[in-house]
């Protein structure tokens, strides 16, 4: 009897056990270096608001691994020969979060709330005719196709609809608002549910059981097979460095999505933890104000150029994680070609001669830096002291971050060192720092030849006639010398040893579907 | 004392309108805007002015001084521009946590460094006095960043008794909210130790000089008798008055502790406000930490009589 006892509480204690291990979720713990804006995609929003909706919301095409597009809710789409259609046929059987099917008309409701002015959406001026294109009309010839109406032909209508700072452009069922209008909570298609949101403290996400993955056998970027594998992601918001890095450490976090290339160096070096690395599509450079006294003769801008010893400078910079850039095309773009690929010749002898030529005298030429971004902050300094070699006398400003930024939209400085933040098709770089001036001084190349280019790319579709004109206008730069492009940044995620699928990309946002994470218990 | 706590109260008054003045102005004289920021380096000239407008700043700032004065003299100091929540909501929620670790750091610093400061004083110029003198200057000078790294990197990395990151509130698990506050509250805790400790040593050797505590030795009065009972009392009354400061200091936030232990506190909502020029929540920040101010300074007022006999509201 005593025996019997025994083995049966022996084996309800097993069978507990066991139903505990099963029953226990599997969470993953991200470290995010500040709290979430809002739960309303593309509207109140940051990086790390994007980061975190990208993960409940999906578009109807999203960028891939090699940032180019691709459908994600739509099966198909269909480019009428005057660029003037697009035709998207969605996929069949996915669902929203609430368990309804997603239909043409929720994402013709989803566009018309976009592009009403009163949402507030960050990305209505791509498609209001502020951008390249309006768009005219949204219809829904049945409940799979929707098709949208350009009034002019538009080069980067997908791309902008796809950019993760207008969070995709997800699709949301009505019932995200309530019935007075107001935002209630996202009720999207992707892979996880929004959970809890701690404010000021972190965001918790779970996965959505009835996910309908797309076909492909793996992720791709934004698109693929999105599939998750953990239970719940949660975003520990974790605003210092220094302490992220701790947690991480300490098993608090299992993956910081963004460390620095020098606390990447000293984590490579801990046992339990793997580095991923990527090159992402920020810009990182000097900014000239061409309109000043001094900088507007452009040979003292050349001199700057090519006083730059640039393969030092970019493996002090990021740890030889990146790699010289004189291009405003990111190395990771499809367009980075051999053209793209030259830039200046560090040579001092050359930089001395155009000063002299110039009539330079030494005047003091200031340079504005910030130290939110260490990179913009050392990016500053290097080339400082760098230009010294040539004669040239830069002097460094260091403001705060805002207040360097409206500087930078005023254009009310002599040089600057800045990074642009990513964008994903190289129009869109062009078009951040070509333009009028007078109109828009934050623009740093005034150039009408550029801008003439810039037009003609940006209504251009096919990738192989967009190639040349992208290549005529690196050429064009390298001549002009506005900026100096420096190098592209890097997203680099350490994590823990159990993660497992985890990848870093040019997008530089953490996706957390297709990570597993491994037992370590046993 | 009731008058004099209303005539205090009524004093506030013009300090608080004062400093409402200063403060909205100072914080747009700051360049760069919530739009500008919440847009970033892709804004174009059309979307920022929208989102200005929307937010209420293309009106002048006279105008919009006295939209939020009529709202906050109704009760409602308005909406972060940055997460939409009321900030009276985000002020409670948030001080309420840096008050706790406020509160319990400065006591516990209190109950320590007084006895300390008492019995340095009590042994001047000896080895023990300088042992005492040179710990609570260490601790003093020690920067509380680094002191909190430190302890997280030994209880939290290395041994792993404490967590490194979090907090849960009180109200939802007491036990569990004990472990996220014990390292910030012992960080601050010896911190604040070093000023108090100074302050009670300095204060308790001028008391020790006074004819009183002469008297009470020649009385025949035990050693003991004549710190606890003589000097303490009379010794205490300027550490009050710098632990009343200290008080309204470390109400008013402790931004970088909070930063370090990731403790969603008053400090960290004000620096992050600043960041994103979170006007509503900035002018909120501050009115509360002049209250705050406000309030801490009349509490010494009316307790600083009960150790000092010879003062008289």
């Amino acid at each position: 009897m005593n025996n019997y006892l025994k083995t049966a509480l022996v084996v309800a204690m097993s069978t507990c056990t066991v139903s505990i291990a099963v029953a226990q979720d599997k969470i993953i713990n991200v470290g995010l270096n500040g709290d979430i804006r809002s739960t309303d995609p593309g509207v109140n929003r940051d990086d790390n608001t994007d980061a975190v909706m990208m993960h409940i919301v999906e578009g109807l095409v999203a960028y891939r691994e090699d940032t180019s597009i691709a459908p994600m809710l739509a099966s198909a789409v269909d480019v009428s020969p005057d660029g003037l259609r697009y035709t998207f046929t969605l996929r069949d059987g996915v669902h929203f979060h609430n368990g309804q099917p997603l239909t043409a008309k929720d994402v013709q409701w989803t566009w018309q709330r976009y592009l009403n002015p009163k949402t507030q959406w960050r990305c209505l001026a791509e498609f209001d005719g502020r951008g390249a294109a309006k768009i005219v009309d949204v219809s829904t010839p049945d409940a799979k196709t929707v098709v949208f109406q350009l009034d002019q032909a538009n080069g980067l209508f997908l791309a902008a609809m796809a950019r993760p700072d207008c969070t995709g452009s997800g699709i949301l069922h009505p019932d995200s608002l309530a019935a007075d209008g107001s935002w209630r909570a996202p009720i999207g298609t992707g892979p996880f549910t929004l959970g809890k949101w701690q404010k000021g403290q972190y965001v918790e996400l779970d996965r959505f059981k009835d996910y309908t993955p797309r076909a492909e056998a793996e992720a791709d970027g934004y698109t693929g097979n999105k599939q998750a594998f953990v239970d719940k992601v949660r975003f520990e918001v974790i605003p210092d460095s220094a302490s992220a890095k701790a947690a991480l450490l300490s098993g608090g976090v299992d993956l910081l999505p963004d460390v620095t290339a020098m606390d990447a160096a000293e984590l490579k070096q801990v046992k339990n933890l793997q580095i991923q690395v990527s090159p992402i599509m920020t810009i990182s450079g000097l900014l000239f104000q061409t309109r000043d006294p001094l900088l507007k003769d452009v040979r003292i801008r050349r001199a700057v150029a090519l006083s730059l010893d640039y393969a030092q400078m970019v493996a002090a910079l990021s740890d030889g994680l990146s790699v010289v850039n004189n291009s405003v095309i990111p190395t990771a773009s499809p367009y980075y070609d051999a053209t793209a690929h030259q830039g200046y010749r560090y040579n001092l002898d050359e930089a001395r001669r155009l000063l002299q030529e110039a009539g330079y005298g030494g005047e003091k030429i200031r340079m504005l830096v910030n130290k939110r971004y260490p990179q913009m902050f050392d990016m500053g300094l290097l080339s400082q002291a760098m230009t010294q070699a040539a004669g040239l006398n830069i002097e460094m400003e260091t403001l705060e971050w805002g207040t360097q930024l409206e500087r930078y939209q005023t254009g009310s400085y002599q040089m600057m060192s800045f990074s642009y933040s990513g964008r994903f098709d190289a129009a869109q770089s062009y078009e951040s720092v070509i333009g009028d001036k007078a109109k828009e001084p934050r623009k740093v190349w005034d150039n009408p030849e550029a801008l003439a280019i810039l037009r003609e790319v940006q209504r251009e579709v096919d990738p192989v006639k967009r190639q040349p004109l992208f290549d005529r206008l690196h050429s064009l730069m390298l001549k002009d010398v506005p900026m100096v492009a420096i190098y592209n940044g890097t997203a680099i995620g350490a994590m823990g040893k159990r993660v497992e699928g985890y990848r870093s990309w040019p997008v530089a946002k953490p996706r957390l579907w297709g990570v597993k994470l491994a037992d370590t218990s046993k | 004392m009731f008058r004099f706590i209303l005539h205090r109260l009524g004093m506030a008054v013009p300090t608080l309108l004062l400093i409402s003045v200063i403060v909205f102005a100072l914080i747009r004289l700051i360049p760069g805007d919530p739009a500008l920021l919440m847009l970033g380096d892709m804004a174009d000239p059309q979307s920022l002015a929208d989102m200005r407008s929307s937010l209420g700043l293309d009106h002048s700032v006279l105008t919009q001084y006295l939209i939020w004065i009529k709202s906050v003299l109704s009760g409602d100091l308005g909406v972060s521009i940055s997460s939409r929540q009321p900030v009276l909501e985000l002020l409670v929620e948030r001080f309420s946590v840096s008050a706790t670790v406020v509160l319990v750091a400065v006591l516990l610093a209190t109950l320590l460094a007084v006895p300390v400061g008492l019995l340095a004083a009590w042994k001047q110029n000896s080895a023990m006095d300088l042992g005492l003198v040179a710990t609570a200057t260490l601790l003093l000078s020690v920067p509380s960043f680094w002191l909190g790294l430190l302890l997280l990197y030994v209880f939290g990395i290395q041994l792993g008794w404490l967590p490194v990151i979090g907090y849960v509130g009180f109200a939802s698990d007491p036990m569990k909210a004990v472990t996220y506050v014990v390292l910030p509250i012992i960080t601050l805790t010896l911190v604040e130790f070093g000023a108090i400790a100074r302050m009670a040593r300095a204060s308790t050797i001028e008391v020790l000089r006074l004819e009183y505590i002469a008297h009470a030795r020649a009385k025949g009065l035990s050693e003991g008798a004549v710190l606890w009972n003589h000097a303490l009392r009379n010794a205490f009354a300027p550490t009050w008055t710098l632990i009343g400061l200290i008080l309204g200091n470390l109400l008013g936030g402790i931004a970088v502790l909070e930063t370090v232990f990731t403790l969603p506190g008053i400090g960290r909502l004000m620096v992050d406000a600043i960041f994103s020029r979170d006007y509503p929540v900035l002018q909120g920040c501050l009115l509360l930490i002049t209250c705050i101010y406000v309030l801490v300074n009349l509490l010494v007022d009316l307790v600083y009589p009960l150790f000092d006999p010879r003062v008289k509201l």
